[in-house]
């Protein structure tokens, strides 16, 4: 009997054997490629957040520390791929004669440099101008002492005299803080500034130079190791990593007993990783779950899309005198057959996935996943079609089975307000989190211990499915009442058989609700996540344009300022617009930070700026304020604090002057705080009118010149490289290059993939939510759309039975979907706002998705009813035989 | 000369299952007219349920030509011209009695007397009592009382019945058909019922024997008293 009831379910249902596969295959599908996802990211994160760290540790030796010991217990401690000796200095100044004039700079560093540092370690030195071979000067110090190459510079050394140099080549220190940390500090101290002058010899040179200060002051120089660890042993979540580097340092300090100690780079690195990579995880669990849970509701209503009829089929063998035993085995091999077909396309699905976006060996590296989501797909099959077997078998009689159900009291959720309740707790968890400030992750500075509120997901996934399930409420209680009113909406559509189509989807109403209540689910997943999504990219855009400045970005110094080539600039094809901007170094008390001049009634003809820039204004409002007194400044929130400034209060800061090269106090008025500004750092700088700081300085030389573009910017990088040539020291780039940096570290979680693979999947689901559920469901009833045809209804007259059931689940869910989606969305956004620098004013709408979505939607439903009409309206005389 | 409401030429149907070529209905030629009341004779399998349909235009024949010539062209019969009753119950379950009963004539367009017309119909099967009930509430005769009401609702000229007391024990198959020819009594409207009941056939004024899908006899009877 079991291969009869096999055979006969494999030779007449196929149609809806292969769509109920199809259903169980997406939600395997994106099990998998969820998980096989997370593993490759997961694997890669420590990988990313460390490939990028210059010098891994810094060990400092401590004077008349045994270097040999040293590295002895190094090469116990650790497996190291790179280790190299550096000489550290302190020197009372530098000094350099411009004509009649001498230049004096303040305390400075000189360091040793040996040789095949550069190539063992490429990111530490840039060569902005001249050779490698000999003194190397950093582009500040030289223009503190306005020398190139080939000039002279004297070298005030400590306890022994002077000593000349000549300069072979100009620098930049891109890693300048960790190059000169104070290795040794409690943890929690805060950083140490980098020297403001900074001179570099060949190692060699350095010792003939500094062994004699070294005799009179050993506590002015010290020698550091600069170490390059292995990192193939580290574990793949850089919360572990950090742990395993911290406790190798610990490690290697215990061996060495104090005569060295680590400035751990590395550590430093993957703690600041810690957080990105939780809110990772977080995201993970934000955004990949809710696409689970939608694709098993998916699941479980393609499988029980066929229950009325299975119902019936297994009341008749019930009275034929099967056993409830013998029912069960012929509902299991429906169960089986759909599942083990969903698995086989799911994970289809999921490889073809992997090959599209990552790597195929991560499906196969998830192989937990791969296994867990085919045991869920044929759970969710059996749940849809054995667990109502059962119960049937168990409770129901066999003409309650064979029964329509119309009249089926409300579910157990609506009796108890379960979506009244989850809505509820949404408010409550979203009310306390968003109320209180405080963040979904926790990854605090110099502590082990990180933590993610995980509870904070009941915000989002307590409003999209107690949302769903009011809908599915409302819905139940507007076409039990409202059947008046539905028929007057039908009518343009229905004609004299709205009232009729109108009574048939009300009485209907427990199906009707479902998909609506699916269509809204399938909407609001889709519409939420692309929200977030587009939202994330505008913002990562936000922080790239911060970063470069403008579409493109032309960097000198005050020297070689690229502000003399505006016009030609400006005059570039594809420049839409090109604005000056100085960039200074100013001492704000010993502080020394970065002072921008702009003209604030023309900077945001080059570059936009946004809001979130400023605190307690909007940017209109504070470039009006600096418009509205030449002296006014805006300073950083630290900065703001640190000295209680009040706006209006006077602030000294102090500036080098052209005519002198000497640092002068220049009086400016405090009128507001700048969270970001174009190219700034994010810590300490300040904000000020370009005509004051020139008339105050001496010089307008503008070192900045920002782009916006309205063509290609790489051609007008291009363009503008080519202008800026005779120039020294000029530096152009763009904001891709800049996007490409960001999106590339881990500052930035990387939320493409998982993204892309939902955006698609939504896609997916709202097709399948709209056609193939659809068609189901409607195929499910053919037998009632053929009794119309027989009965002589119209193509027209099937088609408003059709299109009016099509119109309601689509129309009503797509709408009130759209609505929680957005609201979803607006949710995540609040609880996440910690993978957001800066901040989102607004969501970003996706339009051309949310089109896509909608066109799927329309396409998949017109699709559903076209097919079911053309079986409708040719009756099918067996079927007509059949009950 | 009355004009017949169905007249068919050797007509035949068969239907390729597999690899095999299956005979429903072999060529037969008959016609129907005004008034008839014709019992479809035959065991299961025989090609009653066939005929009817082709008669009923829901299926076409594979051989010979099939008009209705004083019904209209093909395509544009029901649901006007012709009603149907079918063996297994076929009210949509969506639509109460009422509803399931004016179906005919809201496709026909007559939505103003509808409702009004479908009542009458169930009072005169005697179910005007039940006219907002779903179909899930009701007993097999029920069923086919509301079905022969629907079929009756657009005062067609031939009524097709296929098996309509099949599933009925038979006290109730001759309530139902007793519904069916008082229904029928003041009007012309031709009605061939399928039927392997010899008790129905003997009700109706001609039997018609179907056999291995031939069409081979067609008998006078003397209508039952």
């Amino acid at each position: 009997m079991i291969g009869i009831w096999g055979k006969g379910l494999l030779g007449s249902r196929q149609g809806r054997l292969f769509g109920a596969m199809l259903g169980v295959g997406l939600t395997i599908g994106l099990i998998v490629a969820v998980g096989s996802f997370t593993v490759a990211a997961s694997g890669t994160m420590t990988a990313r957040a460390v490939a990028d760290v210059p010098v891994d540790w810094q060990i400092e030796l401590v004077p008349g520390a045994d270097a040999a010991a040293v590295n002895e217990a190094l090469d116990k401690a650790v497996k190291r791929r790179a280790l190299a000796t550096v000489g550290y200095a302190s020197v009372a100044g530098f000094a350099a004669r411009t004509g009649q004039t001498v230049q004096n700079t303040g305390a400075g560093k000189v360091i040793g440099v040996p040789p095949g540092y550069r190539e063992t370690f490429p990111h530490q030195i840039q060569l902005l101008l001249g050779t490698w071979d000999g003194a190397l000067i950093a582009q500040q110090t030289a223009a503190n002492l306005h020398v190139g190459v080939g000039d002279p510079v004297s070298i005030e050394r400590l306890g022994v005299g002077p000593t000349q140099v000549t300069v072979a080549g100009i620098v930049s220190l891109p890693n300048a803080d960790s190059m000169f940390q104070a290795i040794g500090m409690p943890k929690g101290a805060g950083p140490q500034a980098p020297p403001d002058n900074v001179l570099l010899l060949p190692l060699a040179q350095w010792h003939a130079l500094f062994d004699p200060q070294t005799s009179v002051r050993p506590d002015s120089v010290r020698s550091q190791l600069h170490v390059g660890l292995t990192h193939s042993g580290l574990a793949r979540d850089p919360a572990q990593a950090y742990l395993q580097v911290e406790r190798m340092a610990n490690n290697f300090e215990a061996r060495v007993a104090g005569s060295a100690l680590v400035g751990n780079n590395l550590a430093a690195r993957l703690e600041g990783a810690r957080a990105d990579a939780l809110y990772a995880r977080v995201l993970f669990l934000f955004l990949g779950v809710p696409g689970i849970v939608l694709a098993a509701l998916f699941t479980l209503a393609v499988a029980t899309s066929g229950l009325a009829r299975r119902r019936r089929e297994e009341a008749l063998l019930r009275t034929r005198g099967a056993s409830g035993t013998q029912i069960l085995k012929l509902a299991g091999i429906e169960a089986g057959v759909i599942g083990a077909g969903g698995v086989l396309a799911g994970w289809g699905l999921a490889a073809l996935a992997a090959l599209a976006w990552w790597e195929i060996s991560t499906f196969t590296a998830a192989l937990a996943w791969v296994v867990t989501a085919a045991v869920a797909g044929l759970l969710l099959a059996a749940c849809g079609i054995l667990l109502p077997a059962w119960r049937d078998a168990r409770q129901s009689t066999v003409a309650a089975a064979r029964g329509s159900g119309l009249r089926a009291p409300a579910p157990l959720w609506q009796r108890l307000y379960v979506d009244i309740a989850l809505l509820g707790l949404s408010a409550i968890v979203f009310w306390l989190i968003a109320g209180t400030g405080y963040q979904v992750v926790v990854a605090p500075e110099g502590v082990p211990q990180t933590a993610v509120h995980y509870d904070a997901f009941l915000a989002p996934l307590g409003l999209w499915i107690g949302a769903g399930l009011l809908v599915m409420r409302l819905m139940r209680l507007g076409l039990e009442r409202g059947r008046e009113g539905l028929a007057r909406l039908l009518a343009p559509l229905a004609g004299g058989l709205a009232p009729v189509v109108a009574a048939a989807l009300a009485r209907q109403k427990d199906l009707i609700a479902r998909g609506v209540a699916l269509v809204t689910l399938a909407f609001a997943f889709a519409v939420s996540i692309a929200v977030f999504n587009t939202t994330y990219r505008a913002q990562a855009l936000v922080d790239a344009q911060l970063t470069n400045g403008a579409d493109v970005t032309v960097t000198g110094s005050t020297g070689a300022p690229p502000a003399q080539l505006l016009q030609g600039l400006a005059a570039l094809p594809g420049v839409a617009a090109a604005e000056p901007m100085m960039h200074r170094y100013a001492y704000v008390g010993t502080d020394l930070q970065d002072m921008y001049g702009i003209d604030p009634a023309r900077i945001a003809r080059a570059t936009p700026m946004s809001d979130a820039y400023f605190a307690g204004m909007s940017a209109r409002e504070a470039l009006a304020r600096l418009a509205a007194r030449p002296d006014a400044v805006l300073v950083s929130e630290e900065t703001a604090q640190t000295f209680e400034l009040q706006p209006g209060d006077l602030l000294n800061v102090r500036l080098q002057s052209a005519v002198d090269h000497k640092y002068h106090v220049v009086p400016f008025h405090y009128v507001g705080i700048a969270r970001e500004f174009p190219t700034a750092p994010r810590d300490s700088f300040l904000v000020a009118n370009a005509s004051y700081m020139g008339r105050m300085t001496g010089t307008d030389a503008a070192e900045v010149v920002l782009l916006r573009t309205r063509g290609d910017p790489e051609a007008v990088a291009a363009g503008a490289r080519k202008l800026a040539a005779p120039l020294p020291g000029i530096q152009v780039s763009t904001l891709g290059e800049t996007r490409r940096l960001i999106g590339s570290s881990l500052t930035s979680v990387d939320l493409r993939g998982l993204t892309a693979l939902e955006l698609g999947f939504a896609v997916l689901m709202i097709a399948g939510v709209t056609g193939l559920i659809l068609l189901l469901g409607l195929a499910e009833r053919r037998r009632s759309f053929t009794i119309l045809a027989a009965l002589g209804a119209k193509p027209a007259q099937l088609g408003a039975f059709l299109w009016s059931e099509a119109l309601v689940i689509v129309g009503a869910g797509a709408a009130s979907g759209a609505a929680i989606g957005f609201a979803v969305a607006e949710v995540l956004v609040k609880l996440l706002s910690g993978v957001f620098d800066p901040p989102p004013e607004a969501l970003s709408i996706p339009w051309p998705y949310l089109i896509t979505v909608a066109v799927a939607a329309v396409a998949c439903t017109a699709a559903a009813v076209r097919v079911m009409l053309a079986l409708a309206r040719k009756p099918d005389p067996l079927a007509l035989r059949r009950e | 000369m009355t004009t017949p409401l169905v007249e068919a030429v050797g007509v035949g149907r068969s239907f390729r299952l597999g690899g095999q070529v299956i005979e429903a209905l072999l060529p037969a030629s008959f016609e129907v007219f005004p008034g008839d009341r014709i019992a479809l004779m035959g065991p299961s399998g025989s090609g009653k349920s066939t005929l009817l349909h082709l008669m009923a235009d829901l299926d076409v024949p594979s051989t010979g030509r099939l008009t209705w010539p004083a019904l209209g062209a093909s395509g544009r019969l029901r649901p006007g011209r012709i009603g149907m009753v079918f063996q297994a119950s076929s009210l949509l379950p969506m639509l109460d009695l009422a509803e399931n009963v004016a179906l005919p004539l809201l496709l026909q367009g007559h939505t103003q007397e509808a409702r009004e017309r479908a009542l009458q119909a169930l009072d005169a099967v005697g179910l005007g009592s039940l006219a907002d009930k779903l179909p899930e509430e009701l007993s097999g005769g029920q069923a086919q009382r509301v079905g022969l009401a629907r079929a009756l609702v657009g005062r067609p000229k031939l009524i097709l019945a296929d098996e309509p007391t099949g599933q009925l024990d038979h006290a109730t198959a001759r309530h139902v058909l007793d519904a069916l020819l008082a229904a029928l009594e003041a009007t012309d409207a031709a009605l061939i019922v399928a039927t392997h009941d010899a008790e129905i056939g003997a009700r109706l004024r001609s039997v018609w024997y179907l056999s291995h899908g031939s069409l081979h006899s067609e008998l006078e009877v003397e209508p039952a008293t």
